[in-house]
C-alpha cells in the first residue's frame, strides 16, 4: 500500500510543479518588456523592441518575428500579450516566449499590438541582429543562408557587423557570401563588387551561378569581363564536379557490376562452365538475407544494425552448398560440352526462380538498410550515399579475398593446376573432382554475398538475378576470360561508361550502346581486354 | 545441276514429311471450314489458329537447327530474327487497320496520335503494300544476321562467346523496341488488327488460310533444309561444326559457309514470324526477350539436333505441353520447361529422334566418351597452353 | 638455292607469344620434290613453324614466301590451303560424322565457294580419283562407315588421303605415325616416299627408325631455330644435338 501511496504523492508533486512553471516564469525580465510591448504610442514600443534585441536572447526572434506579421495581440480582459493565429472568429492563442498553447479564443476578446513601416524595418534588422549574432552558430548559418536569399543591400551594414566578430570560419563564410551577393546588388565601388565577385567564384556552385548571371545583365562595361570570368570558372568547376560524380556514380554502378560478375568470372573464367544460373545464385544470396533480417525483425530486434554481418557468411554456405549441388549433380556430367551446360544451367535458373517465387511469392520482398548503410552525405561537391559507398568498399575487399585465396592459397594453387592441366593435376594426386565442386562453390558463394551487397540497393524479388546475368557475362568476357583483373577493369569501365552516357543518350539508350559497343568489341578481340595470347590449342 | 540439288533433297523420309505437311495443309483447313460443328472429325475453331502458331514455331526451330545443329553455332538470339519478321508484318497489319483506328487517323496508326506524332516516320513508309512488307520480311532479319554473322565469323567469335552476344544482340534490341521513340509502338507493340490483304483478320477462312500458308512454308523450309544439308555444302556446314580448323586447312572459306548458314536461318525465322503475327493478333517487344530465343534451343533440343525432323516435332511437342500445363497447373510450367532443359542435355543429347534412331547405344558410348574425355576437355578455346 | 627456285622459303622468321619466343630467327628452304624430315625436342617450334607457313599464326618478322613469290604472311589458311599446301595435324583430325568417302569428297580439289558446293554432283573422274585414294591408304572396305569407327593409325591414314584427294604441292605432315604399328608404321614411310616422286613433303617426326626409313634430308630445330641439316647419320654425329635433342 505505501508503494502506491508513494507513487500517488509523487505524481502529485509533479503536477504542482507544472501548474506553478506559469508564475515562475512571470518573474523572467524578458516577460516584464514583452508585456510592455502594447503599452503607449509607435515612439515607446520602437524602444521596448530595442531593448528586447538588446537582451540578446534567442526567443525574442520569435516575439519579434509574430509582432511584425501581426499576430501579436493583448487579451482584452487581462492585458495579457499573446500569439494568435488561424483563421476565422476564433483564434488558437499561445505564450509568446514559452510556445505554450492556451487554447483558442474570439477575435472580439483580442486587441491587436498595431506596427508601422517604420517598427517593421527596426524589426527585421532586429531580428537579423538577433539570428546573425545569436549563440547558437547553427542559428547565425540559418540566418546568413536566409540572408543569401533575400539579398538586401540594407542589411550589408548589418553583415560587417556580424562577419567582423563571428569566429566560426564555416558560419563566417557564409556571411562573407551573403555579403557578396548583396553587394552586387548594391551601389558599391567597383573594386568592392570585384572581391564579390571573387567570393561568390569562391563558393562556386549554382547558386553563386545564378547571382552572376543575374548580375550580367545589369552590371556596368568595367565589372563585365569580370562577372563573365566568373561565371566562366564557375561553370568549369561546376562541370569539373558533375564529372567527378558521374565517375562516382560508375564507380558504384561498377562495383555492383563487379560483384555479380565476381563469381562468374571463377566459374566461366577459370573453370570455362558457363552457368546461366549464376544470376539466380546471387538472388539465393539476396533471400538470404531478407530471411535472416525477418528472423532478427520477429524475436531479436536490437541486432538488426548487425544483420548483414550474419547473413553474408549465411549467405556464402547456403549458395556455395547450392554450388557444389548443382557440379555434382549437373555440370560434372557436362565438363567439354560448354553449351549443353548453357542450357541445363538456363534450365535450373528457371526452376530456382520458380521454387523463390513459390516460396517467398512474386513480389519485392522488403530487406532494410542498417542505420550505418542508409543516409548520405557530402564531400566537396559531391553527394555520396553510404549504403554505395559500402558497397564499392565491399566489391574491392571481396575481389582481393578472391585473389588472395586464388594465389596464395593450397586450393587456389590446385584450383589453377586443374585448370591447365587436368590430367596431369590428376596424376599429382589432386583430387580433381573435389577441387571442381570446391572452386564451383566458391564462385557460387561469391555470388551469394554479392547478393547480400544488392539486396541493399536493389528489389529483392524471383527476378532479381536475370536482371544481372546478362551484364555479368558482358563484364566477364569484356574483361577477358580467366584474368580476375580484367573482370575488375571490365567492370569500372563499363560502370563508368554507362554513367557518361546516360545523360546524353538517356539510360536505355546509354545501355544500348554499351551493349552495341561490346558486341562490337568482341569482334576486334574476341578474347576480351586482357586475353591471354599463345599457341591456340585446337586443332 | 539445281534440279539434281533438288531431287536429292526429297529423299523417302524427306518425301513423307512434305507429304504429310501439305496434306495437313489441306485436312484442317477444310475439316473446320466444312464438317459440321460437333462432328468428331472436325477440328475446332480456336484450334486452328493455336496450331498454326506451332507450325510457325516448328520453322523457327527448323531455322535453328540450321545453324546449331548442323553447323554448331548456338545462337541465343534467333528470336531476334523472328520478332523482326514479325515486326515487319505487324506494320503491315497496322497500315491496313486505316481510319478504323481508335483515333481514326487514316495515316498514323492510334499510338502514333497518341504520342502526339504528326507524321509517318519514314522507315514507315511503304508498309502499306502487301508486296514491300513480304520483302522486308525476308529483308530485315536477313540483313542484321548478315552484318551480324559477317563481323562475327570474320573475327573468328565462336562457341560460348558467339552465344552471348548474340544474347546480347537481341537483349538491345528488347531495350530499344520498349523505348517508344522507337516508332514501333513501345510496350504494347502491335496489335487491333483488322484486315489482312483485304479480308478480315478474325474470319474462320482467313484463319484457315493462314494455317495452310504456315503449313506450306514450314515444307518448303523443310525442303530448302534438306536440299542444303544434304548437298556437299550440308557437308562442309558439319564439317565445320566437328573441325573447323580442319576444314579451313582444307581450302574452304569456313566464315562465308557459316554466313550462309546463318542468313538463311535468319530469313526462315523472319518468315515464321511474320505468319506467326496474324495469327496471335499481337507482336510486342517481349519477343526479343532473351528467355524466349533460349526456349527456341530447348524445342530443336528436344527433338532432336541435327536432324531436320526433330526440331518440328520437338517445337510441336514443347508447346502443345506448355499449352497444357498453363491450363491445367500454370504454377508448375516453369518447373517442367527447366527439368526438361537438364534431362534432355543429360540423359538425351540427341533429342528423341536421336534416340529413337541412334538407340540408348549411342548414348551410352557417347556418355562413356565424355567421361574419357574429362582429361583434355574444358574445351580448347578457353585456355591457352605454353606454346610447344 | 635463290628464293625463286624454292617450293617454301623460310628468313629470319621470329614469333613470340607473352614474351617467350617460339620462333626465334628460322629460316628453312624446301625443294621442289623433296622430302625432308624436321625433328626436334619439345618446345622446339615444330608445330608453331607449321602454323607459320599455314597462315595461322603470323610472324612478327620474316619473311614465308611460297614458289618464290607468294608472300605467304598475307594470305589466310584458306587462300593457302587453296595455293597448294596441305596440313595433316599431331592429332589426328577427320571429320568423325561424315563417312569415310565423304571425307575425302570433301578434300577432293574442287571450287570452294559456298554454292558452288551447294550445286555440287561428283562425276565419274572425281569418283575415279576418290577410288584410287582410297585402294591407297587401304580403307577402300570400310568406305561407306563414319570415320569415328576408324583405329588411331586409320585416321592418320585417311588425313594423308585427304591431304592427297587436295592435290597439294607440299604435304606439312606433323607425327603421321604416332599410335602405328611397326608394319604400318613402315608403309607410311613408303606411302610418304611415294608421294615425293611428285610432290614436296614435309615430315615431323620423333620417330627415329621412321625417319631412317624415310631416307630424308634431316633438320633439326631448337628453341625455335635451325640446329644442324643434312643427312640422318650427319646430324645424330653432331655434338650439339646430341646434348639437346638425342642425348647421350
Amino acid at each position: 500500500m505505501s508503494v502506491i501511496r508513494l507513487v500517488i504523492s509523487m505524481i502529485a508533486t509533479l503536477l504542482l510543479l507544472a501548474a506553478t512553471a506559469p508564475s515562475m516564469a512571470q518573474t523572467d525580465p524578458l516577460q516584464t518588456l514583452v508585456q510592455a510591448l502594447p503599452k503607449g504610442g509607435y515612439a515607446e514600443r520602437e524602444k521596448v523592441i530595442l531593448d528586447l534585441a538588446g537582451t540578446g536572447d534567442p526567443r525574442v526572434a520569435d516575439v519579434l518575428g509574430a509582432l511584425g506579421k501581426g499576430d501579436l495581440y493583448t487579451l482584452k480582459d487581462s492585458g495579457t500579450v499573446i500569439v494568435a493565429t488561424g483563421r476565422g472568429n476564433s483564434l488558437e492563442t499561445a505564450d509568446p516566449l514559452t510556445g505554450k498553447a492556451l487554447g483558442a479564443v474570439d477575435k472580439s476578446g483580442l486587441d491587436k499590438i498595431r506596427v508601422n513601416n517604420r517598427l517593421r524595418r527596426a524589426i527585421d534588422s532586429a531580428v537579423g541582429q538577433l539570428t546573425l549574432m545569436g549563440k547558437d552558430p547553427a542559428t547565425r548559418l540559418a540566418a546568413a543562408q536566409s540572408m543569401l536569399k533575400t539579398t538586401d543591400p540594407a542589411a550589408i551594414g548589418m553583415l560587417d557587423t556580424a562577419i567582423a566578430q563571428e569566429d566560426d570560419a564555416r558560419v563566417k563564410t557564409a556571411m562573407e557570401q551573403a555579403r557578396a551577393a548583396a553587394l552586387l546588388k548594391s551601389d558599391a565601388a567597383l573594386e568592392n563588387k570585384i572581391a564579390a565577385i571573387d567570393t561568390l567564384i569562391a563558393k562556386g556552385d549554382r547558386e553563386a551561378l545564378a547571382f552572376l548571371t543575374g548580375a550580367r545583365s545589369g552590371a556596368s562595361a568595367d565589372l563585365l569581363p569580370a562577372i563573365e570570368s566568373g561565371i566562366k570558372s564557375i561553370e568549369d568547376k561546376l562541370a569539373f564536379w558533375s564529372a567527378l560524380q558521374n565517375v562516382w556514380y560508375g564507380l558504384s554502378l561498377g562495383s555492383v557490376l563487379l560483384l555479380a560478375a565476381i563469381g562468374l568470372a571463377i566459374t566461366f573464367g577459370v573453370m570455362g562452365v558457363i552457368n546461366m544460373a549464376h544470376g539466380e545464385i546471387v538472388m539465393l544470396g539476396a533471400y538470404t538475407t531478407f530471411v535472416v533480417q525477418e528472423v532478427i525483425r520477429n524475436n531479436f530486434p536490437g541486432l538488426f544494425d548487425y544483420s548483414l554481418a550474419i547473413a553474408l557468411p549465411l549467405a556464402f554456405l547456403v549458395t556455395g552448398a547450392v554450388g557444389v549441388a548443382i557440379e555434382r549433380g549437373i555440370i560434372r556430367w557436362l565438363y567439354g560440352r560448354p553449351l549443353e551446360t548453357l542450357l541445363a544451367t538456363w534450365g535450373l535458373s528457371l526452376i530456382l526462380q520458380q521454387t523463390v517465387r513459390t516460396i517467398f511469392g512474386p513480389n519485392n520482398r522488403e530487406v532494410g538498410n542498417p542505420s550505418w548503410m542508409s543516409g548520405a552525405f557530402d564531400l566537396w561537391g559531391l553527394s555520396i550515399t553510404w549504403n554505395r559507398l559500402w558497397i564499392v568498399i565491399f566489391a574491392m575487399i571481396v575481389f582481393a579475398v578472391l585473389l588472395a585465396v586464388l594465389n596464395r592459397t593450397p586450393l587456389g594453387l590446385q584450383m589453377r593446376a586443374v585448370t591447365q592441366n587436368r590430367r596431369m593435376a590428376s596424376s599429382m594426386g589432386i583430387r580433381t573432382p573435389w577441387v571442381d565442386a570446391l572452386t564451383f562453390g566458391l564462385g557460387s558463394g561469391i555470388a551469394g554475398i554479392a547478393g547480400v551487397a544488392l539486396s541493399q540497393i536493389d528489389n529483392v524479388s524471383p527476378n532479381l538475378g536475370q536482371s544481372y546475368i546478362i551484364d555479368s557475362f558482358m563484364v566477364v568476357v569484356f574483361g577477358g576470360v580467366g584474368n580476375l583483373w580484367g573482370t575488375l577493369v571490365g567492370a569500372l569501365t563499363l560502370g563508368i561508361a554507362n554513367k557518361f552516357l546516360e545523360p546524353y543518350a538517356g539510360a536505355v539508350l546509354g545501355k544500348i550502346l554499351i551493349l552495341v559497343f561490346i558486341i562490337l568489341f568482341i569482334q576486334r578481340r574476341p578474347r576480351g581486354l586482357f586475353a591471354l595470347k599463345g599457341r591456340a590449342v585446337d586443332a | 545441276m539445281i534440279t539434281q540439288t533438288l531431287i536429292r533433297a526429297l529423299d523417302r523420309k524427306a518425301l513423307f514429311v512434305v507429304a504429310l505437311l501439305l496434306f495437313i495443309a489441306v485436312a484442317v483447313p477444310v475439316s473446320n471450314l466444312y464438317l459440321p460443328e460437333g462432328h468428331p472429325l472436325r477440328v475446332p475453331d480456336h484450334f486452328v489458329p493455336l496450331f498454326g502458331k506451332y507450325l510457325t514455331y516448328a520453322m523457327l526451330a527448323l531455322a535453328l537447327d540450321l545453324v546449331w545443329g548442323y553447323c554448331g553455332i548456338l545462337s541465343l538470339g534467333h528470336g531476334a530474327f523472328f520478332a523482326l519478321g514479325g515486326y515487319a508484318m505487324g506494320m503491315y497489319l497496322m497500315r491496313q487497320i486505316g481510319d478504323r483506328g481508335v483515333y481514326a487517323n487514316p495515316v498514323l496508326p492510334d499510338f502514333m496520335v497518341f504520342l502526339n506524332w504528326k507524321e509517318l516516320p519514314w522507315f514507315w513508309h511503304g508498309f502499306d503494300m502487301f508486296w514491300f512488307a513480304a520483302l522486308m520480311v525476308v529483308a530485315v532479319p536477313g540483313l542484321l544476321a548478315f552484318v551480324f554473322g559477317w563481323l562475327a565469323f570474320r573475327s573468328r567469335v565462336t562457341g560460348v562467346y558467339l552465344s552471348i552476344i548474340s544474347q546480347a544482340m537481341t537483349y538491345a534490341l528488347l531495350l530499344a523496341f520498349f523505348r517508344n521513340d522507337m516508332g514501333f509502338g513501345g510496350n504494347n507493340g502491335l496489335t487491333d488488327f483488322k484486315d489482312i490483304l483485304g479480308t478480315p483478320i478474325q474470319s474462320g477462312t482467313t484463319r484457315a488460310v493462314l494455317f495452310a500458308a504456315s503449313a506450306i512454308a514450314l515444307a518448303l523450309a523443310f525442303l530448302v533444309c534438306s536440299a542444303i544439308v544434304r548437298s556437299k555444302l550440308g557437308k562442309v556446314l558439319v564439317a565445320v561444326r566437328d573441325a573447323e580448323s580442319r576444314t579451313r586447312f582444307l581450302g574452304y572459306r569456313v566464315d562465308n559457309y557459316k554466313l550462309f548458314a546463318f542468313t538463311a536461318s535468319a530469313i526462315i525465322a523472319g518468315i515464321a514470324g511474320a505468319l506467326y503475327v496474324p495469327q496471335v493478333g499481337i507482336i510486342n517487344p517481349g519477343e526479343f526477350a532473351p528467355a524466349n530465343s533460349i526456349e527456341i534451343v530447348i524445342w530443336t533440343a528436344v527433338g532432336g539436333r541435327g536432324t531436320l525432323i526433330g526440331p518440328i516435332i520437338g517445337a510441336v511437342l514443347v508447346n502443345a505441353g506448355k499449352s497444357w500445363f498453363t491450363g491445367v497447373l500454370p504454377e508448375f510450367w516453369l518447373f517442367a520447361l527447366g527439368g526438361l532443359f537438364v534431362a534432355v542435355t543429360i540423359l538425351l543429347p540427341k533429342g528423341i529422334v536421336g534416340a529413337f534412331t541412334g538407340g540408348w547405344s549411342a548414348l551410352k558410348a557417347r556418355r562413356a566418351s565424355a567421361r574419357a574425355e574429362e582429361g583434355t576437355n574444358l574445351s580448347g578455346d578457353l585456355k591457352t597452353s605454353p606454346a610447344e | 638455292m635463290g628464293r625463286q627456285e624454292t617450293l617454301l622459303y623460310l628468313d629470319g622468321v621470329s614469333v613470340s607469344f607473352d614474351g617467350f619466343k617460339a620462333i626465334n630467327n628460322l629460316s628453312l628452304i624446301v625443294g621442289h620434290n623433296e622430302l625432308q624430315a624436321i625433328i626436334g625436342p619439345n618446345g622446339a617450334g615444330k608445330t608453331t613453324m607449321m602454323d607459320i607457313i599455314t597462315g595461322k599464326t603470323r610472324p612478327d618478322e620474316g619473311d614465308v614466301y611460297f614458289s618464290g613469290t607468294v608472300d605467304l604472311t598475307k594470305l589466310d589458311e584458306a587462300a593457302i590451303a587453296e595455293l597448294g599446301i596441305g596440313r595433316k595435324f599431331q592429332k589426328p583430325t577427320v571429320f568423325e560424322s561424315h563417312t569415310i568417302r565423304d571425307n575425302l569428297e570433301l578434300a577432293l580439289k574442287k571450287p570452294r565457294d559456298v554454292f558452288s558446293a551447294w550445286f555440287y554432283q561428283p562425276d565419274d573422274k572425281d569418283t575415279a580419283r576418290i577410288d584410287e585414294i582410297l585402294d591407297m591408304v587401304r580403307l577402300t572396305a570400310r568406305a561407306q562407315e563414319l570415320a569415328a569407327n576408324l583405329s588411331h593409325g586409320q585416321k592418320q591414314w585417311l588425313e594423308i588421303g585427304m591431304l592427297l584427294a587436295q592435290d597439294p604441292q607440299l604435304l606439312l605432315v606433323d607425327e603421321p605415325v604416332a599410335g602405328m604399328t611397326d608394319a604400318e608404321t613402315v608403309e607410311t614411310a613408303k606411302l610418304l616416299k611415294d608421294i615425293a616422286t611428285t610432290r614436296s613433303v614435309v615430315v615431323v617426326e620423333h620417330d627415329m627408325s621412321f625417319i631412317r626409313d624415310l631416307a630424308a634430308r634431316v633438320t633439326v630445330l631448337a628453341e625455335g631455330s635451325v640446329l644442324a641439316q643434312g643427312s640422318l647419320d650427319h646430324v645424330s654425329a653432331d655434338p650439339r644435338v646430341i646434348e639437346s635433342y638425342l642425348g647421350r
